[in-house]
């Protein structure tokens, strides 16, 4: 299956705008699982989801050629 | 009031007379007066929105002006709302505009908010995003939030209705606020300043067009803006329920923003007087936790140099000294320093961050 992933603000400096080729992630509780494995810098800083264009609020099932951007927040001003 | 100096926007196809109107009647609200505060003014005042309002309670720095375009030279020390009621005035005297030179805090947001019908935030900090976005949705006021980190922007509206869903608010997005040292600010890790410029000039013309009734304002939306890549990406945004919202005053009252100014800590902010006289007591260790290329460099015989990267290391050591001051470019960093410090040591030690850093005491340390 794949997924295009889209990272933003300081989540870019670890994680690039990339397609990966992944099998067993059927939704978004396991993407987020494969995120915080293979980034673990994820796991100490607060972000949200977003499935298609949609903030992901709840476990939602992932189809193949899915978009997942990956969205921390931002304070300055 | 004649309404000639609105003239081409009112001559604007889908504008007109109608919207000028709504624009003239309407009272907005813009928090903080900074890099996305000054072009959201200059346009809404510009635009003719009736009544302004400008929340700051900071004074010009010559750092400032880089980005915050109402400001001169000639203006360093000065109250930011001062200068910028006095500009707004002068470019446009026929709209009200209104001076709150205080930091808003849960005792005093409620109040100014509900003088007006529309808020604009454009703070530097997350205690206050989150006291402005639990204020306005507890009063259910349309919330235009813009914001940005490095070269990108997000941009939103909160407390807005659409056809299929209600008003939904930031701790949707981000149910919990960030810890201190998680995500930087523009103080500690810089900002170009025609960034702030695009977000902030981005949400006078949200508001613009909530007010005028007008196009698709970005309602249940956040717009991220990459201005390295011109590229733009919204998202839409539906209710979570990972969070508590305050839903009455009292329960407001007792939220905890981390008002450092308000409730029980580990720590003590203080000035450079107060670091002078810590500095001559014997058993006092002054920790300078910025990164060792950071400038200026200050004299390492008296601040000992203790990096964030390298703090965690340091805090499993033993000193015999019972004051420490934690100092750093702009008194954030300190402050989660402190945080770490105070976990570690508790009260046997007596902990100290500088508040402003380096930077607001600059004349202290280059000259010493």
């Amino acid at each position: 299956m794949e997924i295009e992933i889209i990272s933003f603000g300081q989540i870019t400096e670890f994680i690039n705008n990339q397609k990966i080729e992944v099998d067993g992630i059927a939704d978004t509780n396991a993407f987020k699982q494969y995120l915080e494995n293979r980034f673990p810098a994820l796991k100490d800083i607060k972000y949200k989801l977003a499935l298609n264009k949609n903030i992901v609020q709840q476990n939602t099932e992932i189809t193949n050629r899915a978009t997942i951007a990956i969205m921390p927040p931002f304070s300055g001003g | 009031m004649s309404t000639a100096r609105y003239n081409r926007q009112i001559i604007l196809k889908g504008f007109g007379e109608e919207a000028q109107q709504k624009l003239l009647r309407s009272k907005v609200l813009v928090i903080g007066a900074g890099g996305l505060g000054c072009p959201a003014l200059q346009y809404l005042a510009a635009a003719g929105i009736g009544h302004v309002g400008i929340v700051d309670d900071d004074t010009i720095s010559l750092s400032n002006l880089h980005r915050q375009i109402l400001f001169t030279t000639a203006d360093i020390g000065k109250l930011k709302v001062e200068i910028a009621a006095k500009r707004l005035q002068e470019m446009n005297p026929q709209i009200g505009i209104v001076r709150h030179p205080i930091r808003l805090q849960k005792n005093n947001i409620l109040d100014i908010l509900s003088r007006y019908d529309y808020i604009l935030d454009g703070t530097d900090n997350f205690e206050s995003r989150y006291l402005i976005n639990d204020a306005c949705a507890l009063l259910n006021k349309p919330l235009i939030f813009a914001a940005v980190s490095g070269f990108e922007g997000q941009l939103a509206l909160f407390n807005v209705p659409d056809q299929f869903t209600p008003g939904t608010n930031y701790r949707d997005i981000f149910p919990i606020p960030p810890h201190r040292d998680e995500v930087p600010n523009c103080a500690e890790n810089g900002v170009i300043g025609v960034l702030p410029g695009i977000l902030g000039t981005m949400a006078a013309a949200e508001t613009i067009k909530l007010i005028a009734k007008i196009g698709l304002p970005l309602t249940n939306k956040i717009l991220s803006y990459n201005l390295l890549t011109q590229e733009q990406y919204t998202v839409s945004i539906t209710h979570g329920d990972g969070y508590t919202l305050p839903k009455t005053v009292d329960e407001f009252l007792n939220m905890d923003y981390q008002d450092t100014s308000e409730g029980p800590q580990g720590y003590t902010e203080i000035d450079v007087a107060e670091l002078v006289k810590l500095q001559q007591l014997e058993s006092t260790i002054l920790i300078d936790v910025r990164e060792r290329h950071e400038v200026p460099v200050l004299d390492k015989q008296i601040f000992i140099q203790v990096p964030m990267s390298e703090f965690g290391t340091f805090l499993g050591k033993e000193f015999y000294q019972k004051q420490v001051v934690l100092i750093c470019q702009h008194g954030v960093r300190s402050v989660a320093a402190a945080e770490a410090m105070q976990e570690r040591y508790g009260d046997t030690k007596k902990i100290y961050s500088l508040k402003g850093g380096i930077i607001k005491w600059r004349d202290h340390f280059l000259k010493s």
